[in-house]
């Protein structure tokens, strides 16, 4: 917000006074918190985390992916080089061939230790107060270091200039060329309350293999499985603390 | 100093006379096209914001409110872009007339979607 030069001289002229007077008197009132739940920061204490759960994932089912594209607006250039992937499905085969393969969706981890914000030279990626790891775009200079430092191989950047689908999901923004981007844990679903496209995907599916909630509140679904069954990250030896928990890998 | 009054003086100060106000009123005519453009009215209302304060801040008042959301979160429905397109419902004669006017080019729309 601007102020004018009047009230900025006003401001320093109070808080002159109000030193003067005596430490710990305060002439002026602070500003009463007027945040409304539509106005307040996203609250703090929760952290979002998913739980995949690899033994009910089919190697056939796409359902995921194609809920990530319809919802986030992703495009697909048809260029597997340059290709947009926010959730990709991977297979992980045994190289011994004693285990079956199995078919895993990968996407961001949002780690608690994520090295893409570290390397960001424009502090375009951070970290929510939820946990989230994030990319302010208008702030993305396109460099990629983010894409070399993240071990998940989570983000994209756009090469081309695309236009909105004729059947775009007006909350989310289309892309730039030029900017490099990932998932987002579908945060403006996440802000409605709603879970991310690919679990409600998964879930519609009937599949039930994906899980998302917030790991902070110990009574959540989430965290009741955590606790009970035996999980794991992807790469936990990088010390990354990454929160897509996977379960059958 | 003698009057003109023979016919052909007569009519040449009536034709004067009516060039002059031809003049002035095609220059009163261009007068009403110079300045800025109008931005289309808003089909209901009130704005979020004063009109005159939006006129000159919105800029920085979108500069803002697009810090907040991204990174705090803060995303207020009723002051996002599609809340703007809910009463000023043409992008190009509420945004892009004036921009082009004032010889700017935000490039907010590289990305968001005005919805019509």
């Amino acid at each position: 917000m601007t102020m004018d030069r009047r009230s900025v001289l006003g401001l320093g002229g109070a808080i002159a006074a109000g030193v003067a007077l005596a430490p710990g008197l305060h002439l002026i009132a602070a500003p009463a918190d007027k945040s409304t739940p539509e106005t307040a920061p996203v609250r703090t204490g929760k952290r979002w985390a998913m739980l995949i759960d690899t033994t009910r994932c089919t190697a056939d089912c796409t359902e995921c992916t194609q809920a990530c594209r319809a919802e986030n607006n992703v495009p697909l250039f048809g260029d597997p080089d340059r290709d947009i992937h926010w959730i990709r499905k991977v297979e992980l085969r045994d190289q011994n061939r004693r285990q079956a393969p199995i078919s895993l969706p990968v996407l961001c981890n949002h780690c608690e230790n994520p090295p893409c914000v570290h390397v960001c030279p424009t502090e375009a990626s951070f970290i929510r107060h939820d946990g989230l790891v994030l990319i302010d775009k208008h702030r993305c200079i396109g460099c990629r270091y983010c894409i070399i430092a993240c071990p998940y191989k989570a983000r994209s950047l756009v090469f081309y200039k695309t236009r909105p689908p004729r059947d775009a999901n007006p909350n989310v923004p289309i892309r730039a060329a030029g900017v490099v981007e990932k998932c987002t844990f579908c945060v403006h679903r996440i802000d409605d309350g709603k879970p991310p496209a690919c679990v409600e995907a998964c879930t519609k599916a009937n599949k039930g293999a994906m899980l998302f909630g917030d790991i902070n509140d110990p009574n959540s679904e989430i965290s009741q499985r955590l606790l009970k069954e035996k999980t794991q990250t992807i790469r936990p030896d990088l010390g990354l603390k990454p929160h897509v928990h996977y379960k059958g890998i | 100093m003698k009057s003109p009054t023979s016919l052909a003086g007569r009519l040449s100060r009536v034709s004067f006379l009516i060039l002059v106000l031809i003049a002035a009123w095609t220059m009163a005519l261009s007068i009403g096209e110079a300045g800025p453009p109008q931005p289309e009215k808003a089909v209901r209302g009130p704005c979020v914001r004063d009109a005159e304060w939006m006129r000159r801040n919105h800029m920085d008042f979108l500069k803002h409110k697009r810090e907040e959301t991204v990174r705090e979160g803060i995303a207020v429905k009723s002051e996002s872009f599609l809340a703007c397109a809910g009463c000023h419902q043409s992008r190009e004669r509420f945004c892009d007339r004036c921009h082009a006017y004032a010889v700017v080019a935000p490039n907010c729309f590289e990305c968001h979607q005005y919805p019509k």
